[in-house]
Formats: structure tokens, C-alpha cells, sequence
């Protein structure tokens, strides 16, 4: 069936089907909410991916010298240009790669990299300088820079029961949910039922009539987001892994055209001191896996050009090997883009330099804000150096 | 009797049913000098255990799994003390002040100890100097190893000045930004070149590596140390105002009153930086029992918890238990997001920690299994299973016997002016209707976990 058909059948069934009874006084109008804009969709590795062994400079000695028994071998490696291939584990993306829907930007981070997960994920996420402390995300500071539909409590969605710092604003956050029928179960809750009718009036105290409102956002959106993932049910194969399952939800979502323009997804484990290459491998192929049916579902909806798929890690690991056959944390990485609308599909700059390394780690040449300045400027509309505190020049990438 | 809940809230973690029952009618004076003297006279320095093995951490390095091993293991210790401290927290035999300003501490001068001994240290110096003197309270901060470790003061040498700490102690720990200049930094952070620690988990000053040479700080020019530094931080009266203007954030409003603030900051440099006297003077005061001042804080979740478990005597099976919710909520002990501390307010509210809040206490009463999975570990390969239950044991009997009235609005009412220090959204009755309870203590019961599942039990 069409998407438009599926469409078209779930209004009538909305309209049609029983409204929960407290919705009432919610405005029955905002189960019809419709999506306004572009969607991206953010996919974190969590743990420092080692970018070398993903993207593999394979012609480069450096590299098979500083990684004796941990380099992929030239034979092995999916060589999609002449300096550089993927790890095979990628092979999925293989296909992506060359019908121009994929763009690699290498050697992304920021100045005085800081080699902490906590600090360097908080460094991405609040999109601060690496010696200042921000309180706020920068996705989060999205939503509060009032742009269309921001004021929506779900218009941008963490795959999660817990709300990553990215998407909390000053004013706004993001909306956490794993599953929209567990998310429905948390707010089945008798008491809060009856509690969440309570007039607004009834609050004086600012903070009380805070917490009030969150509960009744989370209630309607519970009820919207439930009927929402039902509308469509994707017809293409998912891999059974979570995160397969986290994409294939918002593939629905989207398709079911949710008032939802930010996803945010994480695959974690990534942080390999030791035996890297079967874990981070079995990460990959994961990953590539999901992403290849994930881009598979949104063309065959005609949605690929509406949406924007951005992957990044906190940092890449160091250029050599450790003696536990693994790698420590390091800084610059590289950050992927998928979609229908890239500007420049496959690589977008040259590799990853491996004769000037910062003791013993790489230099970035792209400040992962001039990244977050187009997408922000570009695709989501809105105001960057407003949402970043400070002007960057911004990329060619969409 | 609401002026001393408001007390016991904010200078503590809230009253048991025995102690709201013994003190609500008590003058504030009376509960201030009983909140100081049981904090005079607690146990303020915690057992120091040893260090898992440090001296032989260059040859575990070599080994990964023994290191590991050895991580998880002071992870486990870290974990242990953090549920130790809630414990205490929660208990009306410990000093509630003492808790509490300590608590407060851990979120000013911030810090994520990796070592057990470390972590015991660090608590230990936020205690002895919790309500002494500021100034005795940054110098040995400065000197705590914890501290040292976590913004790299071990690495900060002549040859080459790590200026992490030097920045941390003025931006964040004294003075506030904009108060100095990066070169003041530099500066500084020559002072405290050689403060470091030993492997033992011990602080050491290590003179090779200090830095004798002629500093200008603020203007002035002189061979200073550490201590000279901090002096000088001190002699700013901004150092004052920064500090005063933090805790009235946390003990009074977020909004803050300027007019107030600036007159207890001047007390407070004339004190010669007294930290009892502030707080005395305080909790003393008309203006923190104002109405404005009263019930308008969001518990953070280490204040939630460990009042919960203070008004229901409630105990965790599992230490886990208690993991869980800290993480699932956003405040792990021992483990703030960064040296700057939890932000606190309408910050710790998302749709996902309001609704975990609001539904604990049935999850607690009821034992009910749920599904919620929280973001683990970096090193955590994959994602944890979701369904849990927290078992644990509570006992309502203190609070039955300390709750007059027998019909259910009569103990909905008496049981609201114990555990809601804001006033119900709607009149009473509203929270009593068909309750699936007759006898006294199922009433009591069922009625408690639904005053607990209002917005307003999030207040204090």
C-alpha cells in the first residue's frame, strides 16, 4: 500500500476511533498535528569509535605500522576510493556509498580535545568550547529558539527512556521514548490520570504548574505517539538488534508523517582498549546493517529527501595500537551523513593525516560546529550562531 | 509547623514520622540549635579504607584484565560509599545538617573521585570543613587528592603549568567569571605547580616540580604558593558575594533577592568567611520562612530519595536499587556531569524523569515491575534489559501512629501537612475518592502513595 493511502486510512480511523476521554479538554486537533519541515536524525556511537579501522586509510604505511595486529589488511578492506575503504564489516553501506546518498567528512572535532567520554560527549553535545561548561544542548537550544512547531512537546524524539543532554534546552527539552506502548503504560498510571485533569488554574507556584504541564505534554503526547507508530508498518526486513528496532521506529513515525523533525538514536560499546576488532566490528555491522534498511525504507516512501541521517562519536581512539590489541581515546573522528540531498556525496575532504599527529593523535581540520552551523542553518531553519553562542562559517554538505 | 518542616527540608532531608511528630510544634530557635549540635557532635571523619593495591597499578596497567579488574572493583567502593551516604541521608539518627552541607559541597567544589580511598577523602574533607571556615575548606580542597586527580593539579609542573585547577578555583569554586583574566589564570596556576598526589592516594608537594619564581596575580607581584593565591582570592569581597549568592540559590530561592544577598555576603566576608554563621544566620532569619520562600524548590533526586525513604522507613533489597534511580533521574554521588556540578531546578525535569518521580512511589508500594533501561556505561557494550522491579521493605507503622484521625479525609488532610510542603492542587477530598481501602492502615497506605504521586510531593 501507498503511503498516502496509509495516510488517508489512519485519519479516517483517528477520526473514527475512540478518543481516550481525558483528551477532552487537550484539543482533540493535535492527534492530526502534521509534520512542518525536514527531519534529522542524529546516531551517536557511544565510547569513542575508532574512526581509523572504520574508514581505513589503506594505502598509508603509518597506518599498518602503528597498528601492527590491529590494522585491517589491505586485502580485506572495501575500497571504495583510491586512499581509502571501509572496514568490511561495513559492507551494507557499501551500496549506499555509491548511489550518492552517503558523504564521510574526516577528521571532524573541535580545539583542545579532551580525551574524557563524559566531557567530550558533554563537549557534542552542548556544542561548547572544551573549557567552558554549558548547561543546555544544542539541539535542545533548538527548540527553544522558537521555530515552527518547537513548542510541540515532541518535536524532537530521543530513541530512550532517558533524555541525553543534547536535547535539553534552557526553556524546552526533547521527549524521551523508547517504546510508544511502554511510554503509554508509564502514564496509565490511575492516579495521574485523574491527577493530570486537574484545571490549570489550579497552580499558583511557577515550578508546581511546570511539573504539572510536562505531565499533562507527556500524557498527550504518550496518546499521540502510541496512535502515531501504528499508522504504518514498515514492509522491509529490520535485523533484530535494538538499534535496528530504534530505526525502524522512526522510519515509522516519520512515514506516518509525526510532528517530529529531530530523531536521536545511540549504538554503544564502542569504547575498545581491548580485542578491538570482533567488537567494534560486530558494532559496525550492526549499524550498517540497520542503516541500509533504515535508508531502504524512507526511499521506498519517497522520504529520503525530507530526511537527514548525521553520525558522530565523541572522539575517534589513538593512531597507534595499544598492547591489548585495542585503542585509547583520542580526538578527531570521522562523522557520517545519509540522505537524499547531499551535496557532496562520498568523501567530502581528503583522509586523516598521520604524519602530523598532536601527540600521537590526530588534528582535526573540521569543527564539528561548522557541521551542527549547516545543518542547523540549512536544514532544521534555524538561526546557528543564535543556537551556538557563536558564529561558524559552516559546510558544503546540504 | 510549617516553618519547621521548611527547616528540616532545607537544612536536612526532611522529617520522620517520629521526628515530625516529636518537634513540629517546636520553636525554630529550638530545632536550629538542635540541627547545630547534633552536627558538632557527629562522627565527621569517615573510616579511610586503603587503596586497592596503587602501588602495584604500573604492573596491573600491564596486565588489562587485573586492571579492569581493579577499576570495576574501586567503581564498586565508589558505589558503595554513595549508597552509604543516602543511608545517612535517610536516617534521623545521623546529623541531617551535616548531610545536607556536605551534600551541598559535593556540588560546588564537584568531583568524580575513580578510587574508593579517594572518594572517602574527598567526603571526609567536604565534611570537616561543611560548616567551618571557607577559607580552611579551599585549601584543602586543593590539597585533596580526589581533587588533584580530577582536574590534573598531577600534571601541572614548571616546565610545563596544566592550568585546569587554577581555572576550576576561580570560575567555579570562588570568585565566578568575569571576575578575573586568563593571565590571572596563568599565573595561578604556576603557584600551584608540585600539589599533587602519590600513589597511596595521598596528597604530596613535590618542590622539583614547583614553580619559585615571581608571579603578578591581581596586580600583585610576589614568590606566592597555593595558599598565597587562595588568600588573595579571598581578600575579593566577589568571592563573598559568589559564594552566598550559591547558597542561597540552594537553601532559599533560585530567584534570588539581590538586597539580601549583598547583605549576607558583607556578614560573611567580615566573618572571615564563617560557613556556621552564614547558615545559622540564615535559618534564622524571617525572610527564609516567607511565603515565596517556602515550597518552591524541586527536590533534586538525592533529596527526593532520601526523603522518601526518611517518611516510609523505606530499604532497598537490592543497593542497586538505589543506582537506578540516581541514574535514571540525573544525580549519581560521586559522580556529578562535571566540575561544574548539577544545575538543579526545572533542569532535572524531562517527560521521562517526571514520569519515573511521579509513578515510584506505586512502583515502591506495590512492587511493581516496570520497564525502564538507563544509558549505562560507555563501557558497557549494548544496552541494559529494561524490566526491573525494586524490591525493598518499607515500614508505615511510625507513620500511622504519628497521623491522628480515622476517616479518610481526616488522614488525607493530616497526612498532606506532613508530606507536602505546598499547598494540593485541588481541595483535599478530591485525593480520597474510591479508595481501595477500610481498615485504618490500608487507608493510610493507599493514601500516602497517592499524595506521594502528586506533582506537588516533588516540592520542597
Amino acid at each position: 500500500m501507498k503511503r498516502r493511502n496509509f495516510l488517508k486510512q489512519s485519519a479516517l480511523a483517528s477520526t473514527a476511533m475512540m478518543i481516550p476521554a481525558f483528551l477532552n479538554d487537550i484539543s482533540f486537533g493535535q492527534l492530526m498535528a502534521r509534520r512542518a519541515g525536514k527531519v534529522l536524525v542524529v546516531v551517536q556511537f557511544s565510547g569513542g569509535n575508532d574512526g581509523l579501522n572504520t574508514i581505513v586509510p589503506y594505502q598509508n604505511d603509518l597506518y599498518y605500522q602503528n597498528r601492527p595486529n590491529l590494522a585491517i589488511p589491505k586485502t580485506e578492506v572495501l575500497k571504495v576510493s583510491d586512499e581509502l575503504g571501509f572496514n568490511p564489516a561495513l559492507q551494507a553501506l557499501q551500496g549506499l556509498y555509491d548511489e550518492g546518498v552517503m558523504s564521510i567528512v574526516n577528521s571532524v572535532g573541535y580545539p583542545n580535545p579532551d580525551r574524557s567520554h563524559f566531557r567530550s560527549m558533554d563537549i557534542w553535545h552542548t556544542a561548547s568550547e572544551s573549557t567552558e561548561y554549558l548547561n543546555s544542548g544544542w539541539l535542545g537550544r533548538y527548540l527553544d529558539s522558537n521555530c515552527t512547531g518547537c513548542a510541540s512537546p515532541y518535536q524532537a524524539i530521543e530513541l530512550d527512556d532517558t533524555l541525553s543532554l543534547a536535547l535539553k534546552g534552557e526553556k524546552r527539552r526533547g521527549f524521551a521514548m523508547s517504546d510508544p506502548a511502554q511510554l503509554k503504560r508509564t502514564t496509565d498510571n490511575k492516579i495521574l490520570q485523574a491527577v493530570g485533569k486537574t484545571p490549570s488554574s489550579a497552580h499558583h507556584e511557577e515550578n508546581v504548574a511546570y511539573l504539572y504541564k510536562t505531565l499533562v505534554d507527556t500524557q498527550s503526547s504518550a496518546d499521540y505517539l502510541f496512535e502515531k507508530s501504528k499508522v504504518y508498518r514498515s514492509t522491509v526486513a529490520y535485523p533484530q538488534s535494538e538499534f535496528a528496532k530504534d530505526l525502524k521506529m522512526i522510519s515509522q513515525l516519520i512515514t506516518a508523517d509525526t510532528d517530529t523533525r529531530i530523531y536521536y538514536a545511540s549504538l554503544t560499546g564502542f569504547d575498545t582498549h581491548a580485542n578491538q576488532r570482533n567488537r567494534q566490528e560486530r558494532l559496525l555491522q550492526q549499524y550498517a546493517e540497520a542503516m541500509k534498511v533504515f535508508v531502504q525504507d524512507l526511499k521506498q516512501n519517497n522520504l529520503l529527501n525530507d530526511v537527514l541521517i548525521m553520525t558522530f562519536s565523541e572522539f575517534g581512539r589513538r593512531v597507534k595500537q595499544n598492547a591489548s590489541s585495542g585503542t585509547d581515546h583520542g580526538t578527531a573522528n570521522n562523522l557520517f551523513l545519509m540522505g537524499g540531498n547531499l551535496k557532496k556525496a562520498g568523501f567530502f575532504n581528503g583522509p586523516a593525516d598521520l604524519k602530523n599527529l598532536d601527540d600521537g593523535d590526530l588534528k582535526y581540520q573540521v569543527d564539528f560546529r561548522d557541521v551542527y552551523t549547516t545543518v542547523l542553518n540549512r536544514w532544521l531553519d534555524a538561526p546557528a550562531p543564535q543556537i551556538l553562542g557563536q558564529s561558524f562559517k559552516g559546510l558544503e554538505l546540504v | 509547623m510549617e516553618k519547621i518542616k521548611h527547616l528540616y527540608w532545607r537544612a536536612g532531608f526532611g522529617l520522620s514520622p517520629t521526628e515530625w511528630q516529636q518537634k513540629k510544634d517546636w520553636p525554630i530557635s529550638k530545632a536550629i540549635d538542635e540541627l547545630f549540635a547534633q552536627a558538632r557532635q557527629a562522627q565527621v571523619s569517615l573510616p579511610v579504607a586503603e587503596m586497592g593495591l596503587p602501588e602495584d597499578m604500573e604492573k596491573k596497567r600491564e596486565n588489562r584484565e587485573m586492571f579492569e579488574q581493579m577499576l570495576r572493583d574501586e567503581k564498586r567502593r565508589i558505589f558503595e560509599y554513595n549508597v552509604n551516604w543516602v543511608n545517612r541521608m535517610a536516617n534521623p539518627k545521623e546529623s541531617a545538617l551535616l548531610e545536607r552541607m556536605s551534600f551541598f559541597w559535593h556540588g560546588h567544589f564537584a568531583c568524580k573521585p575513580d578510587f574508593g580511598k579517594l572518594g572517602i577523602q574527598y567526603l571526609n574533607t567536604l565534611r570537616k570543613h561543611a560548616l567551618g571556615n571557607f577559607r580552611d575548606m579551599v585549601l584543602a580542597i586543593a590539597q585533596d587528592p580526589a581533587m588533584i586527580r580530577y582536574l590534573n593539579n598531577q600534571q601541572n609542573r614548571k616546565e610545563k603549568p596544566n592550568e585546569n585547577f587554577a581555572r576550576e578555583l576561580m570560575e567555579l569554586f570562588t570568585l565566578g567569571r568575569g571576575n578575573y583574566t586568563e593571565k590571572d589564570i596563568k599565573e595561578a596556576a604556576r603557584a600551584f605547580t608540585g600539589w599533587s598526589s602519590d600513589l597511596r592516594g595521598d596528597y604530596i608537594f613535590r618542590p622539583m616540580w614547583h614553580d619559585y619564581g615571581s608571579k603578578t596575580f591581581f596586580g600583585k607581584t610576589g614568590t606566592y604558593d597555593g595558599k598565597d593565591i587562595i588568600n588573595i582570592i579571598l581578600e575579593k569581597p566577589e568571592t563573598a558575594q559568589f559564594i552566598v549568592r550559591k547558597i542561597y540559590r540552594h537553601f532559599v530561592n533560585d530567584q534570588v533577592d539581590e538586597t539580601l544577598v549583598s547583605a549576607l555576603s558583607k556578614q560573611f566576608y567580615q566573618s572571615g568567611y564563617d560557613i556556621g554563621k552564614l547558615m545559622q544566620s540564615i535559618f534564622s532569619s524571617d525572610w527564609f520562612y516567607a511565603a515565596k520562600n517556602m515550597g518552591n524548590r524541586i527536590k533534586s533526586p538525592i533529596e527526593f530519595t532520601a526523603g522518601l525513604m526518611r517518611s516510609v522507613e523505606l530499604k532497598f533489597d537490592q543497593p542497586m536499587g538505589m543506582l537506578f534511580i540516581q541514574r535514571a533521574l540525573g544525580q549519581i554521588l560521586f559522580n556529578p556531569p562535571n566540575v561544574a556540578g548539577w544545575p538543579g531546578g526545572k533542569i532535572w525535569i524531562d517527560n521521562s524523569t517526571l514520569m519515573l518521580r511521579l509513578n515510584l512511589p506505586g512502583y515502591l508500594f506495590n512492587s511493581t515491575e516496570f520497564s525502564l533501561r538507563t544509558k549505562g556505561e560507555f563501557e558497557d557494550e549494548g544496552r541494559e534489559k529494561g524490566n526491573r522491579r525494586l524490591s525493598n521493605t518499607l515500614n508505615l507503622q511510625p507513620l500511622s501512629s504519628s497521623i491522628k484521625g480515622n476517616s479518610s479525609s481526616e488522614i488525607a488532610t493530616e497526612l498532606a501537612k506532613y508530606l507536602l510542603l505546598t499547598p494540593t492542587a485541588l481541595p483535599i477530598e478530591n485525593y480520597t475518592k474510591e479508595l481501595p481501602a477500610s481498615d485504618r492502615e490500608s487507608i493510610i497506605r493507599q493514601l500516602t502513595m497517592r499524595l506521594m504521586t502528586l506533582p506537588e510531593y516533588q516540592m520542597c
